[in-house]
């Protein structure tokens, strides 16, 4: 089962897709626009010519049109893109969920503070900066702070929301099986049984928080569902 | 003033250099313990705030308080006082800000962006000290734009109209009006933390109305137009000069100044959520402002494009300040797009607070900006000093520059995986190999620097006499300078020929429609009978006053606030003193280019500049009260607290002292000075009273219980009311203080019917206070 390619969990999926989307036109735009820059001015340098300058219209509203029309036909299709891809920060609802896994969304409570992250589980047990979900299944954080504004960052599911006291803000994910690719600083151990892998560091604050925010991580864990639900699952 | 705000300037960036160097060497390498987070994080958070506000902005505005009036053939800004003014408030809350590193318990930790409740919760006086410290500066950008707006709209020599107005210019005068409507809200932001922190009121550590959001939203509303202030001097610089190094004209001037000004600068203030896409904003809010982000990158697309245009067909000269121009546009494009990735908020899941934003920025405000003022000071070397700076030497600089600037950020676009801020990182990914390259990258960037201060002290003292337009540019600073200093006798002062430049074609055409109406304009530092030690008193006042404030409720504070106040009145007293010697009468103000605002006076244009800043601060204060009171479901029903008839009684009596300021203006327009002085002293009588319901009003509330303590929402409405209608009334009380000496100066004979343009400025300031109460009564007592 470790061969293969690794699953890719569906907010990565569309987040990858998205920033390559950006990247190929980011990166085409700046390639285009650097070599023109560099062209024209060494194509156009002084080399001492006598002869008298060339008349030049002042203003040149041709290039501006048509710089125009070429911006709003990118931005708009990437604006479009990334509209397509809001589905990663639509909060879905019970409904959606039984949609899409068959059973409704785990809702995981964590409140955030100077400095680590209490992860408090559907049974009422809680959990100091380690959290722990169940593969296959839709999954909704409610984040919210004890004391300061802390950003709660799951980058390897590309999700990310503000830790703000006084404010619950929701972020959701599903990890479709216990292991998934993962970034390159992310280690990630596997039990024998490959029941439950653990994403080192996987959660972590990027937000100034204090003296201790560069150690305000936190480890992520996923599991099978049977697993899950006997530490974790409610009644 | 200009040289003084460069060099001041460049002492603060090399202050907050310093400080990025140290972080640099503390990330270099994975667990390291070079800094602790304790120092790390003020070192964060200072570099950010000296650099952007002591170092960035002042550079721009030094080259303007010295081109702009050059430019448009003025002899000096509109108000030298207020520009001295400006200048000294500058550097009294620099010191501050530095100050505040040498106290018990380090300066400012909490980011530059200063996230609450973190900010007001960090104890120590150094935090204070810092925060009071940009209080300050954000009051002297305020003065100074009122001045550079009116000088720009009012000083303008004859012939010299918008049409014709230089880019650099230009681009200042959007800057200006940025900085006028942006920087109020800066003040509020941090007078309101600032009371947090000394006087104990709860606007931000009340969690029960998020006061986090109401930070974000009061620091972006300012803090996006910020960006802009802070770029836009240099794309002036670049339009300004590109077209002296290609021998053509900038392509699509109208179409490059359309997009910045009218819709960059609308724009800029209405993009200010896309920092808060994670804050827990709705999806669709999400939406609106991803949409109005992207669409801010059109007009920044048109104006670079333009810029590349204007190569085409040209002759370009690789001279020093064209390389970095175009190093400018490089560094330019590479952040700007990296924009576009910031302003999905799907995309933003992953790069908010990481070191991808961090490179975002340094790219378009350490590139772009920074590239281009560099280009700006080659440029105008030779006016400033007379001689010429070192070729080589320059090119060399760009050269090292550029390498260094892109190793050092260039990697931080592939760390969009690690969390900015972070003292130190365990040895995961390519995090060493890629933190390593950046501070390898700082230090070349950084020693490069030295090859500029070099060639700046070196071209000063020991360089060649320069040509005295060497780039052949249509400028009226290069063109009349020009003429000043040629030796052909026989030209007409008045009319002056420019000198035909050596590109010829186009820049002669123009420089001979511009320039030939224009007077030669005399060296900036002719201040004459302008000069006054009354602005420097009154910053060292200020700075005294708030150092002592930082340190309330400590007696030694109290003593420093005590000293300060006493500075202030001595300054005051003897501002006024001094004016009603008519010291500083200066020559009248000659004929000029005004459009639009050829009927207006220039005092009563700089009132009403100054007033519209008002309003913008007023309204921060304002809408952070209303804020408060949607986020809170329990409030004291109206009239439980305040006494309603007594308020309306007093609304009464200040829209009555309207009217009668209205009727003393009248008087002195039928040139009836007794008339005048009575309607003034009714104007005062009433204001007095405001203010004595007022006093009574704040004692018995202290004495029935309204006061800040254990009752968080009691606090909160006792925070808000005594702090914004505290504010009005200080206003009032400063208005009661000048009809005191308006009305000894009446009484002396100084208004007559044609002279009495104080009397008609005090008359718009008295109705700005007026109409504000109107706002602040119904808001705080009937609501």
């Amino acid at each position: 089962m470790y061969s293969g390619i690794l699953a890719v969990p569906p907010t990565t999926g569309t987040y990858d897709n998205l920033l390559n989307w950006y990247l190929t036109f980011g990166i085409g735009a700046a390639v285009i626009v650097i070599t023109m820059l560099v062209v024209f001015s060494i194509r156009y340098r002084d080399r001492g010519q006598k002869t008298p300058m060339p008349q030049h219209k002042v203003e040149g509203w041709k290039i501006v049109l048509i710089t125009v029309m070429i911006s709003v036909s990118v931005l708009t299709t990437a604006e479009y893109q990334t509209f397509s891809s809001f589905g990663n920060i639509e909060i879905p609802s019970n409904a959606t969920c039984i949609q899409n896994t068959g059973m409704p969304c785990i809702q995981i409570n964590l409140v955030a503070f100077q400095w680590g992250w209490n992860f408090t589980y559907p049974n009422g047990v809680f959990v100091v900066d380690h959290l722990y979900v169940p593969a296959g299944r839709d999954i909704v954080i409610n984040i919210t702070s004890r004391d300061v504004f802390h950003s709660f960052g799951l980058d390897m599911l590309a999700e990310k929301e503000d830790a703000i006291p006084g404010k619950v803000n929701q972020v959701w994910f599903s990890v479709p099986t216990v292991q998934v690719s993962a970034p390159p600083d992310v280690p990630v151990y596997c039990n024998s049984n490959g029941t439950s892998c653990l994403y080192l560091n996987a959660i972590k604050c990027f937000e100034l928080c204090g003296v201790g925010h560069a150690t305000m991580w936190a480890n992520f864990t996923v599991e099978t569902q049977a697993m899950w639900n006997a530490s974790f699952g409610g009644t | 003033m200009g040289i003084l705000y460069f060099f001041t300037s460049c002492y603060f960036g090399f202050v907050g250099a310093a400080l990025a160097l140290l972080m640099r060497v503390q990330l270099s390498v994975p667990n390291n313990n070079f800094l602790s987070a304790f120092y790390y994080d003020q070192a964060v958070t200072m570099h950010g705030l000296i650099m952007i506000f002591w170092f960035l902005s002042p550079i721009a505005i030094g080259l303007a308080n010295y081109f702009v009036p050059l430019q448009i053939g003025a002899k000096d800004l509109a108000f030298p006082r207020l520009n001295a003014m400006s200048y000294w408030l500058y550097l009294s809350g620099g010191v501050l800000a530095v100050l505040s590193f040498f106290v018990p318990g380090g300066t400012a930790s909490a980011g530059w962006t200063t996230y609450q409740p973190l900010a007001v919760l960090t104890p120590g006086t150094g935090p204070t000290l810092a925060y009071l410290g940009m209080v300050i500066l954000a009051a002297s950008v305020t003065i100074g734009s009122v001045n550079f707006l009116v000088s720009i709209i009012w000083m303008r020599a004859p012939g010299m109209t918008l049409a014709k107005l230089p880019m650099f210019t230009w681009f200042m005068l959007f800057t200006i009006i940025a900085m006028l409507f942006a920087f109020p809200t800066l003040i509020a932001a941090f007078a309101l933390a600032s009371s947090d922190r000394i006087l104990g009121t709860s606007f931000f550590t009340n969690p029960g109305i998020e006061p986090s959001i109401l930070w974000d939203n009061l620091f972006w509303f300012f803090g996006h137009p910020e960006v802009y202030i802070v770029l836009l001097p240099g794309f002036g610089i670049i339009a300004n000069i590109l077209p002296q190094f290609t021998g053509r004209p900038l392509a699509a001037r109208t179409a490059i100044l359309v997009a910045t000004g009218l819709i960059v600068l609308p724009l800029s203030f209405g993009v200010w959520m896309h920092h808060m896409f994670l804050t827990g904003i709705p999806v669709s809010l999400q939406g609106v402002f991803s949409i109005a982000t992207i669409a801010i990158s059109i007009p920044f697309d048109v104006i670079t494009l333009s810029f590349v245009e204007s190569l085409i067909r040209g002759r370009a000269k690789f001279a020093t300040p064209m390389l970095f121009v175009l190093g400018a546009i490089v560094t330019f494009i590479i952040g700007g797009i990296t924009g576009v990735f910031l302003s999905s908020p799907v995309l933003d899941r992953v790069f908010r607070g990481s070191y991808f934003v961090v490179s975002h920025f340094h790219y378009v405000m350490v590139g772009a900006a920074i590239f281009s003022i560099i280009a700006g000071i080659y440029y105008w070397l030779p006016r400033i000093t007379g001689h010429m700076y070192n070729e080589s030497l320059g090119k060399l600089h760009f050269a090292i520059s550029f390498i260094g600037f892109n190793v050092l950020y260039f990697p931080m676009n592939l760390l969009y995986d690690m969390p900015r801020r972070i003292f130190t990182y365990p040895n995961v990914g390519d995090w060493g190999l890629l933190n390593g390259l950046a501070s390898v990258g700082a230090f070349v960037f950084a020693l490069a620097q030295i090859l500029l201060a070099y060639n700046v002290i070196h071209t000063w003292f020991r360089g060649p006499t320069a040509p005295l337009n060497p780039w052949g540019s249509p400028d009226l600073e290069w063109t009349s300078h020009a003429e000043e200093k040629s030796p052909a006798v026989g030209a007409p002062p008045i009319l002056p020929t420019p000198p035909v430049p050596p590109t010829g074609g186009w820049i002669g055409q123009l420089a001979t429609t511009s320039g030939s109406q224009a007077p030669p304009a005399p060296s900036p530092e002719s201040h004459g009978t302008h000069l006054s030690s009354r602005p420097l008193e009154l910053s060292m006042a200020a700075l005294v006053f708030f150092a002592g404030a930082a340190f309330y409720p400590g007696w030694d504070g109290i003593v420093l606030m005590v000293v300060g106040a006493l500075i202030a009145v001595y300054a005051l007293w003897g501002w006024g003193v001094d004016d009603m010697h008519d010291k500083f009468r200066g020559p009248p103000d000659e004929d000029g280019d005004r459009w639009p605002f050829s009927a207006v006076p220039k005092m009563k244009l700089g009132m009403w500049v100054f007033l519209s800043s008002e309003v913008v601060l007023f309204g921060s204060f304002l809408g952070a009260y209303i804020f408060i009171r949607a986020a809170t479901s329990s409030w004291p029903v109206a009239g439980s607290i305040h006494e309603i008839p007594l308020g309306t009684f007093n609304t009464l009596v200040l829209v009555t002292s309207g009217l009668t300021m209205f009727l003393a203006i009248q008087a002195i327009r039928q040139g009836d000075q007794r008339k005048l002085l009575g309607w003034l002293a009714v104007t005062f009588v009433l204001g007095a009273v405001f203010m004595s319901v007022k006093i009574a009003e704040w004692t018995n509330l202290a004495n029935s219980g309204f006061v800040l303590g254990s009752n968080p929402v009691t606090s909160l409405a006792a925070s808000a009311y005594y702090v914004i209608v505290g504010l009005h009334g200080a206003h009032v009380t400063a208005g009661l203080i000048v009809m005191l000496y308006l009305m000894k100066k009446t009484a002396g004979g100084h208004y007559t019917k044609e002279s009495h343009e104080a009397i008609e400025n005090f008359g718009l300031y008295w109705a700005f206070v007026d109409i504000i109460w109107c706002f602040v009564f119904p808001l705080f007592y009937l609501l």
